[in-house]
Parts: structure tokens; sequence; C-alpha cells
């Protein structure tokens, strides 16, 4: 057939960027830099979807929580045995966990403390249970995630770390060892202790718990459970997967939903940036199409030509533009810009933006920049093609 | 070959001043011949030369080149004729200056997709004939005004066409120059081609092979 | 309503596109009231000129409104996953009113646009541009079908409702569906692969007669019989499972997107088996969209049947 690609003309085009320096290296910079942020932003509202996916498929079906006046309170350990009673439900596991704030390193450790002889509530603490050691009431030991090691061995606790009870008093607990769990997200500021070691350095009785989760062996009567469980607990705060789930989903789409607004703005203010440079022709450019009309190019040659010089310019900036956000995103993971997606990330320890690849993602972030780009040259290359030979070579 | 009749060229430069390059002009040209306009600046010979090209339509009037009408050919068409059918070497050669001299000369070909082989035959052959092929690749801009107008003339005969329109093309030559494209005429000629040349200079006026000098004063053919 | 960045971007190039398309309607109706080729006036070169400008328009269009067809559908698989219930793009489709409306206007759209197109090729290549008028009075006209399109769209995104429970394809494309689907689950298989093979061969015989308006007329029914057979019969050898019939599965990830060749082969093979009935132009460009037709209709029919025959190969047995 007689479409095959013209190279003389792919030629031209290249040295007709090449002439036009200034133009082609501000338009390829403008277009680097909106394909850039978009898909850094896409890849990054990936990975930590993927995140918090995990985490909440980690979690239990339902939490009840006692609630006084708004604020969380300890549960009674004895509930455990009335929920038990309760229709429906497979198991009933009191935990007792909180947040512990490191003031040298200013972040927050989640603390969770187990009894290696009770069933745990998801596989991962199981794991971390039959791992580690935790030691006994006077010699405890810990076992910490990544992000906690990192601050740790950061502030000199290489061995152990000293807790700072309520009294004032310091508690002195030897690491076991450093886990990695299932997401980052999770893994990252948990520290594992035995539950005795926990009410020492929290200042909890022994007939209290943080919460209580519940297993439900059918899922279809998770509504049920829930409704009795909220007329038995009538103050109690009861948190379902789902409920979560949609909750974290809500918080991520409002985000999203921001940006995606800021992404109209900048598409259009592209459009418009490429439109005004583009549009201002040069006498030399109007010349050099004079002549080639002159010789016997026609409009649609001309305007084929324009379209293989944007088509060279676009190709080659959207493909600088994803490589650059790829290393930006998965290599230097994202700095500054993370933050915003990430708006606890100042109080949490940091945490590894995971590799998550979608190829739709090149996809959207293609057809947000290419068309609109070829729109933009639309008027001026029909403008140029259709000059008046005459006029501009005289 | 070539016909004008009753030829005007009105510029509007605006509303109310008007320039009459060229008034009722009627002029024929056969096939094979060499003719010289002859005329003081300004007395509209370019205007003459862009009305054959195709790259101006008359306000009144018609142009006809091998029996087709061209002064009606739509923009595209337009170019078309002249891809096919003109050569022209141009007062200021209209190169692309940054380009090399081979890129230059390809012009033309270039939106026909061509061949390579064809496509190197073609520029091999016009550049031997007009004696550049010592400077295939270096930059036109570097290039020497006598050089310039024969990757010019190299320019416009790569397709081979059969009418060839230069204006003014000793404008910026010395006299040696100025003969040897007087030769380059002759050579042409000997191919059977139809040529047009635009000038002021002396030299064209009495030559042997030259069928016609049509004297043109301010648009009026004397 | 869902407002992912994927239906945001169909928005956004909507919203170009609308811009766009109007101007180009604007002139086209300029072009089609007073074009007159014969004309010497300072009025139609200008008209000349806009005339490429609302070509070139209409081109861009067309150009990206077919890989954006394909990011539509793909972006329909991808919302399959936030309504229960929907397994793939059909499911989507399915949720609205709207959807199988709007995706039979989108096809219908790209046949147009298609034929714009090689309708404006063979107008350029005269000098007296012998269907500028008609073709820009199809523009008129497709441009009401474009706006149709797009609003359509808006409609359907904003329709769509993530707390309803929605069909999964499983239910819309089985014999028991209440729909017009269910009809051709009704109708044996062996007397639809008759029709479809026969069709086949008619069009190859009709190759070799060269008579253009059967040969189109053929094509025509190519595209139902083909998308019948495919629900009917194909699809369930791709998926090899009896009862899996979804025209829209098989574009996913998990059938390495066969799908999209499936549909390209039928689309390139029965377009240009269409033009040759609907474009009257020059003896060598007739013969050659003969060829392109036949070429792509006969991958389609060879790729499809190459998933029974290996079926049975493999198995020794018919599903
Ligand atoms: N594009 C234009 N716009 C306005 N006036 C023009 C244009 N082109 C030519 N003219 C005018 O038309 C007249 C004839 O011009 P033309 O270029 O044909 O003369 P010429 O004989 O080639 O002169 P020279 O020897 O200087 O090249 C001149 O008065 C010129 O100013
Ligand atoms: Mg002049």
């Amino acid at each position: 057939m007689k479409n095959k690609i013209n190279i003389y003309l792919i030629e031209f085009a290249i040295n007709a960027i090449l002439r036009q320096k200034y133009k082609s290296l501000f338009v390829s910079i403008v277009f680097i830099l909106l394909t850039f942020l978009l898909t850094s932003v896409f890849f990054i509202t990936n990975s930590i979807k993927y995140e918090l996916n995990s985490t909440v498929d980690a979690l239990p079906e339902i939490v009840i929580q006692k609630t006084e006046a708004g604020r969380q309170q300890n549960i009674d350990v004895a509930e455990v045995d009335k929920i038990l009673a309760v229709k429906g439900v497979s198991d009933a596991i009191a935990r007792v966990w909180g947040y512990y704030y490191f003031e040298n390193a200013g972040v927050n450790f989640s603390i969770v403390g187990v009894d290696k002889f009770e069933n745990q509530y998801k596989s991962s603490l199981a794991k971390i249970v039959d791992t580690f050691d935790l030691g006994e009431a006077d010699s405890p030991l810990m076992a910490i995630g990544k992000g906690v090691h990192a601050i740790m061995q950061k502030n000199y606790y290489k061995e152990y770390f000293n807790f700072i009870k309520s009294d004032g008093t310091l508690k002195k607990v030897t690491i076991a060892g450093v886990f990695d769990a299932d997401t980052q997200l999770e893994s990252n500021d948990m520290i594992v202790i035995s539950k005795e070691t926990f009410r020492e350095i929290f200042n909890m009785p022994q007939t209290k718990a943080t919460d209580i989760v519940i297993k439900v062996a059918n899922s279809s009567e998770i509504a049920t459970v829930v409704s009795k469980l909220r007329l038995m607990y009538p103050n109690s705060s009861i948190v379902t997967k789902e409920s979560l789930k949609v909750s974290y989903q809500n918080i991520f789409n409002y985000k999203s939903g921001l940006f995606l607004a800021l992404f109209i703005i900048s598409l259009f203010t592209f459009f418009i940036v490429i439109y005004d440079k583009v549009s201002g022709l040069s006498s030399e450019e109007k010349r050099e199409v004079g002549i080639l009309k002159a010789i016997g190019w026609r409009v649609d040659d001309v305007l084929r030509e324009k379209f293989y010089e944007s088509f060279i310019i676009s190709f080659f900036s959207y493909i600088v533009g994803v490589g650059l956000a790829m290393a930006f995103v998965y290599i230097f993971q994202a700095p500054v810009l993370r933050d915003i997606f990430v708006g606890y990330s100042e109080l949490k320890p940091s945490f590894e933006l995971p590799f998550v690849f979608d190829i739709q993602t090149l996809f959207l972030v293609f057809f947000l920049s290419v068309p609109i780009y070829i729109a933009a040259i639309i008027f001026p290359s029909w403008r140029v093609a259709t000059l008046e030979a005459d006029e501009v070579i005289r | 070959m070539i016909e004008l009749k009753n030829s005007t060229k009105i510029y509007e430069l605006n509303r109310v001043d008007k320039v009459v390059a060229l008034n009722d002009i009627s002029l024929s040209i056969k096939e094979g011949e060499v003719v010289v306009l002859k005329g003081a600046s300004g007395s509209g010979k370019s205007s003459i030369l862009s009305l054959i090209a195709a790259l101006s339509k008359p306000t009144s009037g018609e142009v006809i080149v091998d029996g087709k009408k061209i002064s009606k050919l739509s923009d595209n068409f337009a170019s078309v004729y002249r891809r096919d059918n003109i050569g022209f070497v141009f007062q200021k050669y209209n190169l692309i200056p940054s380009l090399s001299v081979r890129d230059n000369i390809l012009l033309p070909l270039v939106p026909l997709n061509p061949d390579a082989k064809d496509a190197e035959e073609k520029l091999a052959l016009v550049m031997d004939m007009f004696h550049i092929a010592h400077k295939a690749d270096a930059i036109v801009k570097n290039l020497s005004g006598g050089e310039q107008q024969r990757v010019a003339i190299a320019r416009a005969n790569i397709n081979n066409p059969k009418i060839i329109l230069a204006d003014e093309p000793t404008a910026n030559l010395d006299e040696k120059l100025s003969l040897s494209f007087i030769e380059i005429v002759k050579s042409l000629k000997a191919l059977n081609k139809t040529i047009v040349i635009a000038t002021h200079d002396p030299l064209f006026f009495n030559l042997d092979f030259v069928d016609s000098v049509v004297e043109i004063h301010n648009g009026i053919i004397s | 309503m869902i407002l992912s960045p994927e239906v945001l971007t169909l928005f956004i190039l909507n919203a170009l596109f609308s811009f766009f398309a109007t101007i180009a309607f604007i002139l086209s109706v300029k072009i089609f009231l007073k074009w007159d080729t014969d004309s010497t006036c300072q009025a139609q070169y200008r008209l000349e000129k806009q005339s490429f400008l609302t070509a070139t328009i209409i081109k861009y269009i067309f150009i990206i409104k077919v890989p954006l067809f394909l990011f539509f559908i793909f972006t329909l698989d991808k919302i399959s996953g936030l309504l229960t219930g929907a397994m793939c793009a059909a499911g989507v489709v399915n949720a609205t009113t709207y959807g199988t409306y709007l995706v039979l206007l989108k096809i219908l759209n790209l046949y147009l646009f298609a034929y714009w197109l090689a309708l404006h090729n063979e107008d350029m290549k005269h000098e007296h541009q012998p269907y500028t008028k008609i073709k820009f009075g199809i523009y008129i006209a497709l441009f009401f079908l474009l706006i149709s399109e797009i609003i359509l769209e808006g409609v359907m995104f904003k329709a769509i409702d993530i707390e309803k429970v929605v069909d999964c394809c499983g239910a819309i494309y089985s014999s028991s569906a209440g729909s017009y689907i269910s009809v051709i689950f009704r109708v044996k298989a062996s007397l639809l692969l008759t029709l479809f093979y026969g069709n086949f061969l008619l069009i190859t015989i009709l190759y070799f007669l060269k008579n253009k308006y059967i040969f189109a007329l053929s094509n025509a029914f190519f595209i139902i019989i083909s998308l019948i057979t495919l629900i009917s019969f194909f699809g369930t050898y791709i998926y090899q499972l009896p009862t899996h019939h979804c025209p829209f599965c098989f574009l996913q990830k998990d059938y390495y997107y066969v799908g999209y060749f499936i549909y390209v082969f039928l689309f390139i093979g029965t377009f240009y088996g269409l033009l040759t009935g609907l474009l009257r132009t020059s003896e060598n460009e007739i013969s050659k969209n003969y060829k392109i037709s036949l070429l792509f209709n006969f991958l389609y029919v060879i790729f499809l049947t190459s998933y029974p025959v290996l079926f049975y190969i493999k198995n020794g047995v018919w599903l």
C-alpha cells in the first residue's frame, strides 16, 4: 500500500523542530511538565489506593469501642463473653493497643499488645507472635516494624527502647527483631509487645481492653449482628470494615477531586500557552511555508508536516515526562507531592510507595495531553498552511 | 503552451490605494521557446511570472497553460500544477538557509513520499547537471551567490518540469557567472523546455537562442 | 454519578470536541450554502481556506475518536469494578437505560466519520471538488449525531448509581434474559453459522463478480450476523464456557485483549466493504477497497473460526 511512512517528511519535520530551537524547547518543557505532573499524581494515588485497600482488607469485620461523651474509653474485658453469646458471632477478641508519642522524633508509634496463648485477630499478627519471643514481665522484648526500626536507629536506640510510663518512670524494652508486614502503611509504625508490658506502660488495668474485634462466620449476617450489638451497647461506636472502606474512599475521592479541578485549570492553561506560543509566527517561518508552497507543496502537505512536527514533539515529551515521573515517584519517593496526599505523614513514620504499574494510567495521561496539544496547534497550523505564498516570499 | 488573455493584476494596498501591476496583458508563448521579459523595476515582470506559476490569480482575465485554465485552480491544485509543470528560480532564490544543498534540492519531492532510490537518482542527475554535486552536504547559507543560484536551479529541475521561470537570474552575479547562467539556459532549451526570464540585464537582449524579447512598461506590453 | 479520572478525561475531551465541532459546524453551514467552484471572487477563496480548517478539525476529531472509543470501553471495564454485580463493561452499559444506545451511537458515528473522511479524500483528488457541498452537508448532520453522543455520554455517567446492584454479563447475555438479546439464543446455532459462513462465501464470490452494490449490502448483513454469531457461538469458545456469551469480557486482559483485534478486523473489513457501494471513485480505488474489505473480513472469519477448531483439536469435543 502507498500509505507507508514518509521518511523524508519526518526528516524535514525534525529539521524544522531544530530550526525553531527556542520555541520547540519551550513547548517541550511545558509538555513535559504537564505529563510529569499528571503521571506523578496518578502514580502516587494508585500506590496509596493499593496500600489503603490492602490495609482495610486486613482489618477485622467489626470493631466495637466504648465511647463516653464522644471520646473513646477502655472497654471491660468481661464484655467478650456477652458478645460471644450473640448468635452469628464466631469469635470475639479483646485488643489492647494505643498510640505512643515519641517526642524526640515527633512521631506516633502504634503499639499492639498480644498474648501468645490467645487467638490473634489477624494473620499477620499471628505470624509475628510465632516468630518473635516477647519475653517475660521483668525482661520484656518487642518486635518492631521497619519504619520504627529506622527511627529508633536514628535516635541511637539500637538494642532497646525506653518507654516513659504514665507516672513518669522509664520502662526499658529490648528489641527482639524487625518484621515485615503485608503493607507498608500497616507495618511501618507498629510495635508488638506482650499484653502485660502494654498494660504497664499505658497503665491499663487487667480488666480493661482498648476495643473488641468481632468475627462473623457468614458475611451476610454482619448487618444483623451489628444491629444486635447496637441494642446491647447503645453508647459504643461499632465500626464495620465496609463502612471504613467507604469512608477511606471518600476521603480519597475528595482529594483526587480537588486535584482534578486543578487539572482542568492546568490543562486549560496548557492549551492557551501552547496556542499562544505556536500562533506567534515569525516572518522566518512564514517565508519558509511560502517557499514550500511555491515549489509545489499543497496545503495538505504543509498541514501534514505540522502534524508530524507536533507528533514528534508530543511523543518525545510524553516519554520523557512519564519517565521522569516514574523515577520521581518510585525511586525518589515523590518528595513534597506525596505529603499532599498522605496528610498524616507528619505524624506517622514514613512508608515507601509500592510500585503499582497500571498501563491505564499511561493511556489516561496520553489522552489528557496529546489531544489537547494537537487541538492547540490546529488553528495556527491552518493559518500558516493557507498563507498566500506569493505574498510571503517576495 | 502559455497564454495570458487580457490579464489584469491589481494589488489592493488598502481600501483606497491600489497598484495596477498589470494592465490588460495578452501574451502567448509556444512550447520550447525562450522568452525574455524586459522592463524597469516595478514594471510588472515578476507579476507575470507569478501568474504563470499560479502563485497569484489575475484580478481579471485568464491564464491558460497546456490548455488548462490555471487562473481558476484552487490552492491545492495550484500547488500540484507547480509541482508537475513549473521550475521557478526566484529572484532571491528562496532556499532554506539552514538546510544542506541536497535537502534543499529534494524539497519538491518530499510530500510525494518518494522511494529513496528514485529520489537519490533524480538528485544525482540535477546536481551533476548544474555542477553542485561537490557541495551536496554543505549548508546553503555558507555558499556563494552563484552556488546558491545553482542550487535553486537544480531544485527547479528536480521534477523535470516543462516550464522554467527565472526572475532576475543575474542580478546578484558577476559577468562570468552571468555568462555561465546563459549557458545553462541554452542547455535547458536544448531539452525542449519552455523558458521565461524576467530581467533588465542587457546581456539577454541580443542572444541568438532567445525567441522573443517582450518589453513591459508600467504593466503594459510595449 | 461517577467521576473517576478516566470519566473526567472523557468529559474534558468531549468538551474539546464540542468546541471544535461547533466551529466546524458553523463553517460547514457557510460552505454548504455559499460554495461555488466557478466563482473567482474573494468570498470563494475565503471559503476555500475555511474548508481546509473544517476538514482538519473533522479529521482531528475522528483520529482521536478511534482510540478514544477503545479507551471508553476500557473505562467501562474499570468502572465495572466499582459497581456491585458487574464483571465487565457489559454490566456498566446495562446499568442505565442509556448505555446500549450510547454504544450503538458511538459505533454508528465511527462508521459515519470514517465515511466522511473517505468522501473527503475522494473530493480532494478532483480539481473541481465535486463532493464539497455534499460532504459538508453530511457533516452538518454528523454534527448533531456527535453532539447527541456527547450529551448521551454525560447523561449516562451521571445516571450510573454506585449503590445500585447491576446485572453481570452472564445474566444479560443468556437465553433466560427477557430482552431482545435472548432472541438470538432461541435460534439454532447451526442455522446462524450457516448464515455466517454463507454470508462470507457470498462476499468472496461477489469480490470476484465485482458487483459493488450487492457487495456493500452483503457487508452490511455481515456486520449483523457476525455480531450475533460472536455472541451466540464464538464467544463461548473464546471463554471455553458454554454459558458465557458476553461480547465485552474478551476485551479484558484475561483474554489477552483479543476483543480489540476482533472488532478492529470486523470494522475495517465491513467499512471498506460498505465503501465500495457508497463512494463513487476511480476503478483503482474501488479495487483497493474490495481487497482491504475481503482481507479483513477473511482475517475476522479465520481468527474466530480458529477458536472452536483449536478447542476441538485439544479436547476432541464441541462445547
Ligand atoms: N504583494 C504586493 N502587494 C502590493 N503591491 C505589489 C505586490 N507585488 C507587487 N506589487 C507592486 O506591483 C508592481 C509590479 O511589481 P513587480 O514585482 O511585478 O515588478 P518587477 O517588474 O518584477 O520589478 P523588479 O524589477 O523590481 O522586480 C510594483 O509597483 C509593486 O510595488
Ligand atoms: Mg521582480
